[in-house]
């Protein structure tokens, strides 16, 4: 599983706090250094992890003054309080509606899967009895029509772009006005890589965001980022109203704490997950439950209960 | 005197844990893998002990010299890889010079093959391009594009076919017709798909390219170890031959869009030895550099 090295060093270093005799202050900050160095190894943000830190210190501090209380069951639940808040920022995602238009439009850095996922997504919603259609307004990759087109075609899905037309801007405006007049109620748009070095490009991006005016703009991020990662979502959530996050990549060996320091600076919720080339390898997500499953807490519910 | 007033402290370990702990989440924080960074702290700090530093100064002046050059014996190259000088020499033998393009998904392996398709083609050599990628929907079509804005020939049989005898008709095609270099590209693999690198393998060690380039992107975090280690082991463990084919040569792409994080050099570099050979700075055909192992150095250290 994703994390699943993460998850295993967590719950490791909880149950040194559970072993101790005495729980003080040396056992805790041996706790929150072991906990702290695994989220780094899995790429999580420098930045964030010390917060994390902080906010876990706070919690068990303050607590530990009240007398009688479960100090163990006190840290546990920090951690997986801090766990959940680094995964889930507390808003739902947009959910498209049958019978209207939903406009999605997918944005994120060079080559991190958005072209792919738009086309698992269609595959997705069109099972669940939706009449899912693509947009191509990357005009600037090389082969980027062909390539979304070929999935289309593998999909069953209409297809809407230009060899020939240039302006990106133009072809996204012209693709979701037909498909809104042909009564498609799911209209995705793919648009080119871009990274917040490039400020043509960025400025494309609102244009185009501008044009189709999107119901929801999902920000796609590659699983093996690294530490770059935080400073690049925040830039693409700066330009337009992001509001989900899709992770891919992770079938891989990929760390996935780079893709979570995203959904900390978009503070957007993750909504798929990405595990393979095929169409079909897309995986509905859901915060709560995974940080379970990390921590291997099938008793998590007890635990919060206290 | 002079000797008295400087070199009288001797370092023991304990002086540089608190500064070698802060050196080592600085590394991190420009990206370069944990236990990379780990791994060169614990070697700097020996490197240190039992070494006498004036006491007026702070351990930190003492570490930070000490970090610039592990740093720089790391990024410099114990082989150099000169690819134009090659080309131009197997150009004299009558033989086409052959490089495969290989990585995760995603990395830049098309786009800086075309990169260094023009790079070769400035420099006065034909090129040739063989698109080996026949899974991923749209790669013919982006070699096609490439190579048609490049005005260079395409090798290619659409998707579905076997992209290692897609590889060896394209190097006889090109010594038929004296086309001095084959740009190989590949399709990207994740290094535990076992298939997927079985099928690399047999394409690196059938057509015996004279080079083989991983592709990595500096966005990469921890994975980066991984990636290379795992794409050269399975080139050796997979080879049927006694002297395997390995990684000769790195590519860095998305170098543009990192800011100072360039821990990703070192990770990568670390890893199996092989030197960065280009980073990729853009995706137009000029965008390829060669690296300049002070100014990364300066970067890792900065801030
Ligand atoms: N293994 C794996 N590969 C993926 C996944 N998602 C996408 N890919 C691959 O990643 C590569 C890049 O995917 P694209 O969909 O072209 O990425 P993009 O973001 O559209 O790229 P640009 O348009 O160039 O910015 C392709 O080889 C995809 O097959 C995934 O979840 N797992
Ligand atoms: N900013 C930037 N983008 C780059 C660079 N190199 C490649 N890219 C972009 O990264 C994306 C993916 O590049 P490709 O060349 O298709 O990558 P690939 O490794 O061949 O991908 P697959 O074949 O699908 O595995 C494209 O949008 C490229 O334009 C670079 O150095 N800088
Ligand atoms: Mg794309
Ligand atoms: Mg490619």
């Amino acid at each position: 599983m994703v994390l699943a090295d993460l998850g295993n060093k967590i719950t490791a270093a909880l149950s040194n706090v559970t072993r101790a005799n005495v729980i003080d202050d040396k056992v805790v900050d041996d706790m929150l250094k072991e906990i702290c160095n695994a989220l780094v190894a899995s790429d999580v943000s420098v930045g964030l992890v010390v917060k994390l830190r902080k906010n876990i210190k706070m919690a068990v501090n303050i607590q530990e003054m009240a007398a009688g209380l479960n100090q163990r069951k006190i840290i546990q639940k920090a951690v997986f309080d801090e766990l959940c808040n680094l995964l889930d920022p507390g808003k739902k995602a947009y959910q498209p509606k049958k019978g209207k238009p939903n406009v999605i439009m997918f944005v994120g850095l060079q080559g991190a899967g958005k072209t792919t996922t738009v086309s698992k997504m269609a595959n997705y919603y069109k099972r669940k009895g939706f009449n899912p259609c693509v947009v191509c307004a990357d005009t600037y990759r090389a082969g980027a029509f062909d390539q979304l087109r070929q999935n289309a075609t593998k999909i069953k899905v209409p297809f809407y772009g230009s060899y020939t037309e240039a302006d990106a801007v133009k072809i996204s405006q012209e693709g979701v006005e037909l498909f809104k007049k042909e009564g498609k109620d799911l209209i995705i748009v793919d648009t080119s890589g871009r990274h917040k070095q490039e400020a043509g490009l960025f400025l494309e991006m609102q244009q185009i965001a501008e044009a189709v005016k999107p119901d929801n703009i999902i920000f796609v991020m590659d699983g093996s980022i690294g530490q770059a990662a935080f400073d690049q979502a925040s830039a693409f959530k700066k330009q337009v109203a992001v509001g989900s996050v899709i992770i891919t990549k992770l079938d891989g060996h990929a760390k996935g704490g780079g893709a979570l320091s995203a959904v900390a600076a978009t503070e957007s919720p993750i909504v798929f997950l990405g595990t393979g080339e095929h169409m079909d390898d897309l995986d509905s997500f859901d915060a709560q439950s995974f940080v379970q499953k990390l921590l291997g807490m099938g008793n998590m519910k007890e635990l919060m209960s206290t | 005197l002079f000797s008295k007033l400087t070199g009288n402290k001797v370092i023991q370990a304990e002086d540089l844990t608190d500064s070698m702990e802060t050196f080592r989440q600085h590394l991190i924080t420009k990206n370069v893998a944990s236990d990379i960074a780990t791994k060169l702290c614990e070697s700097v700090a020996t490197s240190l002990q039992g070494q006498k530093y004036p006491s007026l100064s702070s351990i930190k002046t003492v570490i930070r010299p000490a970090m610039q050059s592990a740093l720089v014996r790391i990024l410099t190259p114990r082989r150099h890889i000169d690819i134009l000088r090659d080309a131009l020499e197997a150009k004299k033998n009558k033989k086409p010079y052959t490089i495969t393009f290989v990585g995760v998904n995603g990395v830049g392996k098309s786009t800086n093959l075309a990169k260094v398709c023009s790079y070769l083609q400035q420099n006065g050599l034909s090129v040739m391009m063989a698109a080996c990628d026949t899974f991923r929907s749209g790669a013919v079509e982006q070699l096609k594009t490439h190579a048609r804005r490049l005005k260079v020939e395409v090798y290619e049989k659409g998707y579905q076919s076997d992209a290692t005898s897609i590889a060896c008709d394209a190097i006889k095609h090109a010594k038929n017709n004296n086309i001095n270099v084959v740009l190989i590209d590949t399709a990207g693999r994740m290094q535990d798909n076992a298939p997927l690198m079985m099928s690399l393998s047999q394409l690196v060690n059938t057509a015996l390219p004279d080079l083989v380039l991983f592709v990595g992107e500096a966005l990469v975090g921890n994975d980066a170890v991984d990636q290379l280690t795992k794409f050269n082991q399975a080139l050796i463990d997979l080879s049927k031959d006694k002297n395997p084919r390995t990684i000769d040569g790195i590519i860095l792409t998305k170098f543009d869009t990192i800011d100072d994080k360039v821990g990703a050099a070192i990770s990568m570099v670390y890893s199996t030895g092989a030197p960065i050979v280009f980073l990729g700075v853009g995706q137009s055909y000029t965008d390829l550099r060669r690296m300049n192992v002070d100014v990364v150095t300066e970067s890792l250290l900065r801030g």
